[in-house]
C-alpha cells in the first residue's frame, strides 16, 4: 500500500520541550479530524507522553481555514 | 435530553425541500426589481429606455445608440417619427413633466456615429424573401431580415433611394439623406421601378420562399399576431394601435418573427417571444425624487441639453428593501434572486454550501417586508433555511454554537426563578432578558426592587433567555426545550402577568403565553418612579425590531421620553421601518462585518444624536458604534449601563445580577468558587480572545486542567509554556507564564478539530 498522504508537517522547534516529561518535542505522525473527515500530519510531539503541540499560527491559520470550508459541505 | 452539541457529519447525505416549486414562485413573484421600467413595458419594440437615457446621461451617446440599433434598423426614422408611448408613462409625469425621450434620441442619433465594421459574423440565410410595395412597413421588414443575413429583394415603384425614403417617410430632407447610407448597408436588393401590384407579386412571388407586402396589396385580412394571410403571404396588421411610424416597425418586428418561423418549416404561432406593450409592476418612490424642469427642445438639443434631459430620468427601479437593509446590501443581491439561491443552497446534498453565509447573515427583523411594497418576507425564507438545514445535519454547528451556549447559561447556571418573597405565586413576573443582565445589572436590580415595591400582587423574578436565540439558530427543538422549562417555571410562580424587559422577549414569550407586557407598559400605568433622571436633550428614540409590529410600544416609549424631559427627533428609519442594531437573528455572533453594517445604519442618519433605546442589545450595539446611546430604563432608575462589556463580562454581569439579588431580595448567600490562582490578562490578550470568542472560563478551565496534569509545551526560547484543553467541541490553548499561583496569559487560541496520534 502506497504511504499515507500527508497534509501538513512541521518540524518540531528544538526550543520545545514537554513540560511534564521534561523531553523535547520531535516530529511526529498525528491526524486532525472534523466532521468525519481526517487529515493526516506531522506536528512535535512528545515522544513520552504523546501530547501533540499545535502552535497559534497553525490553529488561526490552516486549520481554521480548514474547518470553515468543511462547515459549508 | 437530546445532545443538541454533538458535532454532525459532512457524509451524512439528507436533503428535504425547502418548499414546493410553486410556493418558491409565488414568493419570489413578490419582488418586482426585475420588472420593467413602465417606459420599457410601453414600447412594442422594447427599447431599453432606462438604459439608453442612462448612457446619453453619461455622454456615452455611441452605447446611448447601440440600445436604439438593437430594436430598429431605421432608429433615427422611429426618433423623428415615433408618437412614444414611454413618455405617456414615465413617472416624471407625476412631479412635473415626463423626459422628452424622443427628443433625446434624435440628439443621440445626431451626436454619435454609425458603427464602423460589419458586426457580430452571422451566416448568409438561403430561403430568399421578396417585399413588394413602398411604404415604411415594407421598407422597415425587408431591412429587418437583410440584417438578419437573409437574401431580400424589395420591389419598389420608387425611381431611387431618394425617392424610396421619401415616399415611405416623413423626415425633414437633411434626416432623410442621412438615411441613404443606413439603407445601402443593410444589403437589400432593391429593384426600383416596379410596378409591385397584386398580378405582380404573385407572378414574381413564386420565386421567392417568402412572400410579403404593403397594405395595398393585401387580398384579405391577416391574422392579428402573425401577420399571416391564408396563403402565408405576409402584409401589415389590420389592427392600429399606434401611430403610423411606430406601428410600422411593430409589425415589421411581428412579421420578421413570422418569417424566421415559417422557413424552419414551424407554425408561425409557435414560440413568440412576449410581443407588444406589456404591463409592469415596479414600484418607483418618488419620494426622494426632486422635481427638475424639463430641457425645451429648440431645433435639437445641444449634446450638453441632452445630457441634462436624459439626467432627468428616475431610473426607475425598486429598491425598497435595499435602502433600508444592510444585509441585502452586503450580499448584493434582490430578495428574488437571494430566495433562489438559498432554495438551491437547502437541496445541495454533496459540496459546498454557498449561500450558508448569506442566509446566516439575515437578521431576522422583518423590516424588508415593511419596506417592498408586496411585503416580501426574507426574514421567513432565512429562518425556514436555518431550520431546514439544522434538520438535515448540513447547518455547521460552530455557526451559532457561541450563541446557544451563551443561551444555555442564560437558562441554566444564570438562570433564576423566584416568587417575590411572603408570596407563593405571584400575580407578575419581570423577565428582563439576558442581554439587561449582561450589560446593565445595576439597572435591573433596581427596576425589580421598584416593581416590587410599587405593584401589588406579588412580582417574581425570572432570570433567563426566552429562548429566541435557539429558534434565530433554526434549532427548533432545542427551543421547544427553553419554552417548556419556562412553561414549567412560570406554572410554578402561579402562571404570572410577564412584565417583559425586552421587546423581542416580548414577542417571543406572546408565542407561548397569554398574558405578557411590556415594562414600559407597566411604567406608564403606575407613571415613573421617584428620582428618575430628568433628561432635557434632544433624543432619537431607536425602535427596537422586535416592537416593529407594536405601534402601542412605540408610542408608549415616546410618552415616557417625553415625560423624562426629553425633545424627541425622528428619525426616516423608525417605528415599523427601523433596522436592526445586528443583534437580531445571531449576525453579530455570526458575520461581524454585517452587523457593524447593521448598526451603522441605524446611526449614520445623524452620528451626533443621542439615541434612547428599549432594548439593551440596541444600546450596546449602538454604543459599540461610537455613538451615544442609552437605555429608557437607564434614565428611569438613573443607573448607568456598562459601556460594550465583553462576551465574559456580560456573563459575569449575569451571575453577579443573580447573586446580588439573592442576597438581598430572598437572604439566600452564594456560595462564590474562589480561584485557587491568579490569572492575568492584558487589554491586548482580552481583545484577541473577545475576537476569537474564547471566555474567561475556558481559560480557567485550561489552567485548571493544567494543574492537575501537568501536560503543556515549555518555549525554551521565550520561556513560555503552552497548555491545552477540550472544552466541549472546542480545543482551547493559552501561552502563559506561571509563577507560584499567578498566570500571565501572553495569548489565547482555540480550533475545533480534533488531534490525535496516528
Amino acid at each position: 500500500m502506497a504511504a499515507e498522504k500527508t497534509y501538513y508537517s512541521l518540524e518540531a522547534d528544538q526550543h520545545l520541550i514537554c513540560h511534564k516529561c521534561s523531553v523535547r518535542l520531535i516530529k511526529g505522525r498525528a491526524v486532525f479530524e472534523y466532521l468525519d473527515n481526517a487529515f493526516p500530519v506531522e506536528l512535535p510531539v512528545c515522544p513520552v507522553c504523546g501530547f501533540i503541540y499545535v502552535p497559534e499560527e497553525l490553529a488561526m491559520g490552516r486549520v481554521l481555514s480548514v474547518e470553515k470550508v468543511l462547515e459549508d459541505k | 435530553m437530546k445532545d443538541h452539541f454533538k458535532e454532525r457529519s459532512t457524509r451524512d447525505y439528507r436533503q428535504k425541500r425547502l418548499f414546493s416549486k410553486e410556493e418558491l414562485e409565488r414568493r419570489e413573484s413578490l419582488c418586482v426589481h426585475e420588472d420593467p421600467p413602465f417606459c420599457n413595458a410601453s414600447c412594442p419594440l422594447k427599447l431599453d429606455v432606462r438604459e439608453m437615457l442612462k448612457e446619453a446621461s453619461e455622454g456615452s451617446f455611441a452605447k446611448a445608440r447601440s440600445c436604439l440599433e438593437h430594436i430598429s434598423p431605421f432608429p433615427e426614422i422611429l426618433a423623428y417619427g415615433c408618437d412614444a408611448p414611454c413618455r405617456k408613462v414615465c413617472r416624471r409625469t407625476e412631479l412635473e413633466e415626463a423626459v422628452n425621450i424622443p427628443a433625446v434620441e434624435r440628439a443621440v442619433m445626431r451626436y454619435s456615429e454609425a458603427p464602423k465594421g460589419k458586426g457580430l459574423l452571422k451566416f448568409k440565410k438561403k430561403q430568399k424573401i421578396a417585399v413588394f410595395g413602398t411604404e415604411l412597413f415594407t421598407l422597415a421588414l425587408a431591412a429587418e431580415m437583410a440584417v438578419k443575413k437573409y437574401p431580400v429583394t424589395l420591389f419598389t415603384e420608387a425611381e431611387d433611394s431618394v425617392d424610396l425614403l421619401k415616399r415611405c417617410t416623413d423626415l425633414p430632407e437633411e434626416i432623410m439623406l442621412r438615411q441613404i447610407p443606413v439603407l445601402e448597408k443593410t444589403g437589400i436588393e432593391i429593384r426600383f421601378r416596379e410596378t409591385a401590384d397584386r398580378t405582380f407579386l404573385e407572378k414574381e412571388g413564386k420565386n421567392y420562399d417568402i412572400v410579403c407586402g404593403a397594405s395595398v396589396l393585401k387580398k384579405e385580412a391577416v391574422d392579428p399576431v402573425t401577420l399571416c394571410d391564408s396563403a402565408m403571404h405576409i402584409f401589415p396588421s389590420d389592427q392600429k394601435e399606434y401611430g403610423h411610424v411606430l406601428q410600422s416597425f411593430f409589425d415589421a418586428r411581428r412579421a420578421a418573427v413570422s418569417i424566421e418561423r415559417i422557413v424552419q418549416k414551424l407554425d408561425p404561432h409557435s414560440t413568440r417571444p412576449p410581443e407588444g406593450k406589456t404591463e409592469s409592476r415596479l414600484f418607483t418612490n418618488l419620494n426622494y425624487i426632486p422635481a427638475e424642469e424639463a430641457v425645451i427642445e429648440n431645433g435639437i438639443y445641444t449634446e450638453e441639453e441632452c445630457i441634462r434631459e436624459a439626467s432627468r430620468c428616475i431610473q426607475c427601479e425598486c429598491a425598497e428593501c435595499m435602502r433600508g437593509c444592510a444585509y441585502l446590501r452586503a450580499f448584493r443581491r434582490y430578495p428574488r434572486i437571494l430566495t433562489r439561491e438559498i432554495y438551491n443552497n437547502t437541496g445541495i446534498i454533496m459540496g459546498d454550501h454557498m449561500m450558508n453565509k448569506a442566509l446566516n447573515a439575515c437578521a431576522l427583523c422583518g423590516q424588508c417586508t415593511v419596506t417592498c411594497p408586496n411585503g416580501y418576507d426574507m426574514a421567513d425564507i432565512c429562518r425556514l433555511a436555518r431550520e431546514n438545514m439544522v434538520e438535515t445535519q448540513k447547518m455547521s454547528l460552530a455557526v451559532h454554537e457561541f450563541a446557544l451556549l451563551d443561551m444555555l447559561f442564560s437558562n441554566q447556571e444564570g438562570f433564576l426563578s423566584r416568587p417575590q418573597p411572603g408570596f407563593e405565586t405571584c400575580r407578575y413576573v419581570y423577565f428582563p432578558g439576558c442581554q439587561a443582565g449582561g450589560i446593565a445589572p445595576k439597572t435591573v436590580y433596581k427596576t425589580y426592587t421598584d416593581l416590587i415595591n410599587r405593584l401589588d400582587g406579588g412580582v417574581a423574578l425570572m432570570l433567563g433567555c426566552c429562548g429566541v436565540i435557539a429558534k434565530w439558530a433554526g434549532r427548533k427543538e432545542l427551543y421547544e426545550e427553553q419554552t417548556a422549562l419556562l412553561k414549567q417555571k412560570m406554572k410554578e410562580l402561579g402562571d404570572p402577568v410577564i412584565i417583559a424587559g425586552c421587546p423581542t422577549c416580548k414577542v417571543s414569550l406572546q408565542e407561548h403565553f397569554p398574558d405578557v407586557t411590556g415594562l414600559w407598559d407597566i411604567l406608564k400605568e403606575i407613571s415613573l418612579p421617584e428620582g428618575f433622571r430628568k433628561y432635557s436633550g434632544t433624543v432619537i428614540v431607536h425602535d427596537a425590531c422586535g416592537a416593529r409590529s407594536d405601534p402601542g410600544t412605540q408610542d408608549t416609549i415616546r410618552e415616557i421620553a417625553e415625560e423624562l424631559g426629553c425633545t424627541l427627533q425622528e428619525s426616516t428609519w423608525s417605528r415599523e421601518k427601523t433596522g436592526c442594531c445586528g443583534y437580531g437573528g445571531l449576525v453579530s455572533y455570526v458575520n461581524r462585518d454585517v452587523a457593524s453594517m447593521m448598526a451603522e445604519d441605524c446611526v449614520k442618519e445623524d452620528r451626533d444624536a443621542v439615541y434612547l433605546t428599549y432594548c439593551m442589545a440596541c444600546r450596546d450595539r449602538l454604543t459599540r458604534q461610537g455613538v451615544q446611546a442609552v437605555h429608557l430604563t437607564e434614565l428611569v432608575y438613573n443607573e448607568k449601563a456598562e459601556d460594550t462589556p465583553g462576551l465574559s463580562a456580560k456573563r459575569r454581569n449575569r451571575l453577579l445580577l443573580k447573586q446580588s439579588l439573592l442576597k438581598d431580595i430572598w437572604k439566600e448567600e452564594t456560595m462564590e468558587k474562589k480561584l485557587p490562582f491568579v490569572m492575568e490578562l492584558s487589554d491586548e490578550v482580552r481583545a484577541k480572545m473577545e475576537d476569537r470568542m474564547i471566555l474567561e472560563s475556558d481559560l480557567i478551565q485550561t489552567i485548571s486542567a493544567y494543574r492537575e496534569n501537568g501536560m503543556a509545551v515549555y518555549n525554551e526560547s521565550d520561556d513560555t509554556l503552552t497548555a491545552s484543553c477540550r472544552i466541549g467541541n472546542v480545543s482551547f490553548w493559552i501561552r502563559f507564564r506561571e509563577k507560584d499561583d499567578r498566570y500571565t496569559v501572553l495569548s489565547a487560541y482555540s480550533h475545533r478539530m480534533t488531534v490525535r496520534i496516528r
